[in-house]
């Protein structure tokens, strides 16, 4: 129980030092609202209007750098987080986020799950049959592909199946622009047909992590008494390899796998910027992009929630496993 | 991928003027309009529009809201009278069918349209003109064209049918912002509410406007228009349906328009001729020149170099503007010259004599060596200078690695240095730099918009303040004379003006132009015609520029539906 009051401790003065970088970080950046707002209205407009416009929108530069601070932990906290003084000028941060998040959830979220139950699937065959078939090819492509550049594995996948195919795989956004949103049919295959490729971008860069240590796990495991015992005992082979080696096996794993959920929310941004595809880290290239401070800080905000609940899970897990780590508590 | 981007050329302006001789002018509803003599057309048809959104539709079509203003402009909400900067400030009378100035230029008033109604069934009348300037009086925000401050809008009140705009001083420079760039918006939906308090903020949805389309429906990757079918121009428009994909990069739009998927493109593609034009007979381009690009140094006098005279004349002389646009640009845009007049948009402005006059008319390496080699300096010896440019802008690194050539041939080591794209106009508006590679944003119709904004001393500021738009700090009182002249002179005179302002650009060097900006412009001829094209250019084409997309929308039409 200390332990996890302990851990709780940390995780709130954690995420008070990563608001208080969070809000400072953005101001100490170069470029400034008023200039990116006049670049992009091509000079159309007076800078003394966008200046009122964006004060109206909440954008107070002249105001204490303390009360603006205050003001902005005290937002973060109720929820209030401003309107967009960016590319969406005057959008609220909720609605924006809200339209993006369930795209990156969609696409990051399911991908990741995917490649970590295929990658451990892999990995458990690979290590059960160590020197067969499957070890021999699988696990050495899969170092090479979980060392390639996402965006460079993304436009390779453009141009083959996209570009050369004549456009059979969409190669950008995410549904058909001339469908209407809705639950029909058409809107629920454009969906997908447009997940395929940012997904499979994602899946064979990341899924080779997850075979390989799996796969190493897996032989360590082996070697282990209760796996001679269980074979002693003349108990199914698939039953040793699933029940009594896997399991034991894909505990280390599944520390990083909670760490890597912690993580969707922030999107693979390269990726869903190659693929334009509109999700939480396309939104945050754009608002950086745009000086857009109140988007910033929502967005950087849910990256370290995300992030400290899914450490203070791992935590509380590794408790639960873990007897000792409770008795050191 | 990603680094291509839109070639920021824009109509517009803070300060305009429009060609009329008198000092008393009328305009009827009869006046010469190219467009209007097409004939009738059948309705029908459909277009799409490629213009790299760079983020999805946020579904709010307020008009006083800079990010979004453009897809409600020149489609929902119309302006007074439309002034095609291509055509020598021609106009073409929208909600008001004609005009008077006084005497001295401080009053005008504007007859409005009769028969006019609002998408919404309600008839349009000059209250809701009178309404719209005095809404943006009580919320200075929304007074985007500084209509009530820089330009001096004392009054606007309306009676019967007539709207009259009452100005400290002379005014007719504003013209072309309140009458052609400020659309007219309901008083019965912006005099109630959230829409009254605060303007600036209110989410339009469902905007009312006056215009050829309405928004039908709104999601976040696409706008779809349908034609206003209570249109007040007699059977316009003919296209039916206008969709607008939200694209969020130059690529997929440019695809699309390679493929004939959309069929109005509004940004720069490279290897147009094989890209684009190669793949269809149907595909064509026409992208007018409207701004200089160019080099600005610093002429603060604590930058030594940047600041030197002898300098700036030998890399405009040195600098080969033909072989820059043609590599650098792959020939998509024609090349500017030093007098700052960009041709052949303003061909009656420029003055070719004084332009070869002063060495300017073909690059000159022998001459910016001998300039050089009284500064002390050879190519076996090179003058050092950096140059700023953005990140991402790959046509500006092509162009600066040909002009990097062209000066290392006669002894200046040029290195070029990319910033970020605020970072750069931060150190551009502070003065911090000592050359950089920048365009002026918006244009008028005609070169004297430009040239106020490169060299009027009103539009600068000391290094370390944002200078507004003459950012190389040029300060000359005989060229403020000049500038300040123009409002009030004849059309002959202000013909005569721009001329010497570019005689101190042959003189001065304080910008050293290279080559044009352009509105970039795509277009398919399969089924959709009616273009505004260089045999007519009836407004400007991309489909950025507002209101003037307003006037193609209500004249294109489907050839498959006649």
């Amino acid at each position: 129980m200390r332990f996890i009051l302990r851990r709780l401790g940390f995780f709130v003065l954690t995420l008070w030092a990563a608001l208080t970088l969070n809000f400072f970080i953005p101001r100490f950046m170069p470029g400034d609202p008023v200039d990116a707002l006049i670049v992009r209205t091509r000079g159309r407009v007076t800078r003394e209007s966008l200046e009122g416009m964006l004060t109206s929108f909440g954008f107070k530069p002249d105001t204490n750098l303390l009360v603006q601070y205050l003001d902005y932990l005290g937002h973060m906290f109720t929820g209030d987080w401003g309107r967009s003084i960016g590319q969406t000028l005057g959008e609220p941060v909720t609605s924006l986020i809200g339209g993006a998040l369930p795209w990156t959830l969609g696409l990051v979220g399911i991908t990741t799950v995917l490649a970590f139950l295929l990658g451990a699937f892999i990995g458990t065959v690979a290590g059960w049959r160590r020197g067969g078939t499957l070890d021999a090819i699988l696990p050495p492509i899969f170092v090479v592909t979980s060392a390639l550049p996402y965006f460079w594995v993304g436009l390779l996948l453009i141009l083959v199946f996209s570009e050369w195919t004549g456009g059979l795989l969409p190669s950008n956004f995410n549904y058909d622009t001339s469908i209407v949103p809705g639950f029909s049919p058409g809107f629920v295959g454009s969906v997908l047909t447009h997940a395929i490729l940012p997904a499979a971008t994602l899946l064979i860069t990341t899924i080779g992590g997850w075979i390989l240590t799996m796969r190493n796990n897996m032989i360590t495991t082996l070697a282990e008494d209760y796996v001679r015992m269980a074979r002693a005992k003349g108990l199914n082979p698939r039953r040793i390899m699933y029940a009594y080696a896997a399991r034991n096996a894909v505990l280390p794993n599944l520390a990083g796998f909670a760490m890597s959920l912690g993580f969707v929310i922030s999107g693979a941004i390269l990726i869903e910027y190659v693929f334009n595809y509109p999700g939480v880290g396309y939104l945050l290239y754009n608002s950086v992009q745009n000086v857009d401070y109140p988007l910033m800080q929502a967005l950087f905000m849910l990256f370290t929630v995300a992030v400290l609940v899914a450490l203070l899970i791992v935590d509380i897990a590794t408790v639960w496993l873990d007897p000792r780590a409770r008795a050191k508590g | 991928m990603r680094p291509t981007r839109t070639l920021a050329a824009a109509v517009v302006v803070a300060l305009a003027w429009t060609a009329t001789a008198c000092s008393e002018t009328k305009r009827k509803d009869d006046d010469n309009n190219p467009t209007q003599s097409a004939g009738p057309r059948k309705k029908g048809g459909e277009v799409t529009i490629a213009n790299t959104a760079g983020q999805t539709w946020t579904c709010n079509f307020n008009p006083f809201n800079p990010a979004v203003y453009n897809t409600s402009i020149g489609f929902v909400y119309e302006p007074l009278v439309f002034v095609n900067a291509l055509k020598d400030a021609a106009e073409t009378p929208m909600l008001a069918k004609s005009y008077q100035w006084n005497a001295d230029k401080t009053q005008i008033d504007f007859t409005i349209r009769e028969g006019v109604k609002w998408n919404d069934g309600k008839p349009f009348t000059a209250k809701d003109v009178a309404f719209t300037f005095n809404l943006m009086k009580e919320h200075p925000p929304i007074d985007l064209y500084a209509l009530w401050t820089t330009a001096g809008l004392q009054s606007v009140t309306a009676s019967g049918d007539k709207v009259t705009l009452k100005f400290k001083e002379a005014a007719q420079p504003y013209f072309y912002a309140f009458a052609n760039q400020q659309p007219i918006v309901p008083e019965h939906v912006f005099g109630a509410g959230e829409a009254q308090s605060k303007p600036e903020t209110w989410v339009d949805k469902k905007p009312v406007g006056t215009g050829p389309f309405e928004v039908d429906p709104c999601s976040p990757n696409n706008i779809q228009y349908t034609a206003n079918a209570e249109y007040w121009q007699q059977g316009k428009p003919y296209i039916q349906k206008v969709q607008y994909p939200a694209y969020l990069d130059n690529a997929p739009a440019n695809l699309d328009l390679a493929s004939g998927k959309a069929q109005w493109g509004s940004q720069f593609i490279p290897g147009i001729e094989q890209f684009y034009l190669g793949k269809s007979k149907d595909n064509h381009t026409w992208s007018p020149p409207v701004l200089n690009v160019g080099i600005y140094p610093n002429l603060d006098p604590s930058k030594k170099t940047s600041s030197n005279k002898k300098v700036r004349q030998a890399i405009s002389y040195a600098i080969d503007r033909e072989q820059v646009a043609k590599i650098g640009v792959g020939g998509q845009v024609p090349v500017a010259n030093q007098s700052g007049v960009v041709i052949p948009t303003f061909d009656k402005y420029y003055d070719a004599a004084a332009v070869q006059k002063a060495g300017f008319d073909k690059p000159d390496p022998d001459r910016a060596k001998e300039l050089l080699s009284e500064l002390g300096y050879s190519p076996s010896k090179p003058l050092k200078l950096t140059i700023l440019s953005i990140t991402g802008y790959t046509d500006w690194d092509a162009s600066l690695k040909v002009i990097k050539q062209n000066l290392k041939a006669v002894g200046i080591d040029l290195t070029v240095q990319t910033l970020a794209q605020q970072t750069f106009v931060g150190r551009l508006y502070t003065g911090d730099y000592d050359f950089a590679y920048y365009n002026q944003q918006t244009s008028g119709p005609s070169p004297y918009y430009e040239l106020r904004q490169m060299l009027h001393s009103a539009n600068t500021a000391p290094l370390g303040e944002n200078a507004p738009s003459n950012f190389e700090r040029y300060k000359n009182p005989q060229v403020d004379a000049l500038l300040n002249e123009y409002a009030a002179a004849d059309e002959g005179r202000q013909a005569e003006i721009v001329k010497e302002v570019s005689q101190f650009m042959l003189d001065d060097v304080p910008v050293i132009p290279v080559v044009c900006a352009v509105d970039w412009y795509q277009y398919n001829t399969e089924d959709i015609a009616g273009w505004p094209t260089e045999e007519n250019p009836y407004a400007q084409p991309a489909a950025y520029n507002f209101p003037d997309n307003g006037q193609v929308l209500a004249n294109i039409y489907s050839k498959s539906a006649q």
